[in-house]
């Protein structure tokens, strides 16, 4: 197996499961936002390693990465925006002391 | 020494991400964050992706700074003076966290890649970006342009969702 698409699948695995760990540990919806921007990296990186070391001739693979990037870019701007409101309203962005958005 | 660079910057990567949740200062936490996402450009620079590197690290750039500025909006104690731990069900999330770090290795580790490769020499920056284009605005043209679609009606939403509601009510309704 091609030790550099090895090593860039592993950084991507390792990003993923601190980004999970980051998602579900997390208090505060901000830092809660950056476990989900780490699985997003995660993502980022095998998508880049698949299109270089397996289809570096198809530049499908690049757009995908585009893709991942605006969703990262989009998830910060909504993010955010709930933050905003979140802290308008309630004084704190705390998820613990958002139960009532559990269905 | 591609394989060098690309161990290093994914080492690198992956401390500083680890060093996000390892701090109580947020303004620490956006840093780290920064310095992974910084590294993870320099990673796809060592895979010859040379405008995604370079976009990642001025994307990334931004977006935590802005991140750093709503730390100090929205908290109390932007620099952990305090040590607030703000953090919960830690021991079920390093589990789950742990869990799908073996998971993915696994698939990473057990997949015959070497019969999906079609192509293994990358094209030179210019021909890359040449090549990109050609594919954003040709054949994925329907995907970039929802893309776009979909950063608008993000931006819309967003400010639906942050504007402040006029107050009713008052001596108005009475």
């Amino acid at each position: 197996m091609n030790p550099e698409l090895l090593l860039a699948l592993l950084t991507g695995a390792a990003l993923f499961g601190v980004g999970l760990y980051g998602v579900l540990s997390q208090t505060n919806l901000v830092m809660l936002m950056m476990g989900i921007e780490l699985i997003l990296a995660g993502a980022l990186v095998n998508l880049v390693a698949f299109w270089r070391f397996l289809h570096a001739e198809s530049y499908a693979g690049q757009m995908f990465v585009l893709i991942v990037m605006t969703v990262m870019a989009l998830e910060m701007a909504v993010g955010f925006a709930v933050a905003t409101a979140r802290f308008r309203t309630r004084g704190s962005v705390e998820m613990e002391e958002a139960r009532e958005l559990k269905g | 020494m591609q394989t060098f660079f690309i161990g290093f910057f994914g080492l690198a990567a992956v401390v500083f991400a680890v060093g996000v949740f390892r701090t109580s200062s947020m303004m620490r936490s956006a840093l780290a964050l920064l310095f992974s996402q910084t590294a993870l450009g320099a990673l796809f620079l060592a895979m010859q992706a040379e405008f995604l590197g370079v976009l990642q690290i001025m994307m990334m750039a931004t977006e935590m700074s802005i991140m750093a500025i709503f730390m100090v909006m929205f908290m109390m104690d932007p620099g952990g003076l305090g040590g607030m731990d703000m953090s919960h069900q830690k021991r079920l999330s390093l589990l789950a966290g742990l869990g799908g770090v073996v998971l993915v290795t696994g698939i990473a580790a057990y997949t015959q890649w070497e019969g999906l490769a079609s192509a293994t020499e990358a094209a030179a920056a210019d021909e890359q970006i040449r090549q990109l284009g050609r594919e954003l605005l040709g054949r994925s043209m329907l995907v970039f342009e929802t893309a776009g679609i979909t950063i608008l009606t993000a931006m819309i939403a967003a400010t639906a969702v942050a504007v402040k509601v006029p107050e009713q009510g008052g001596s108005h309704e009475s």
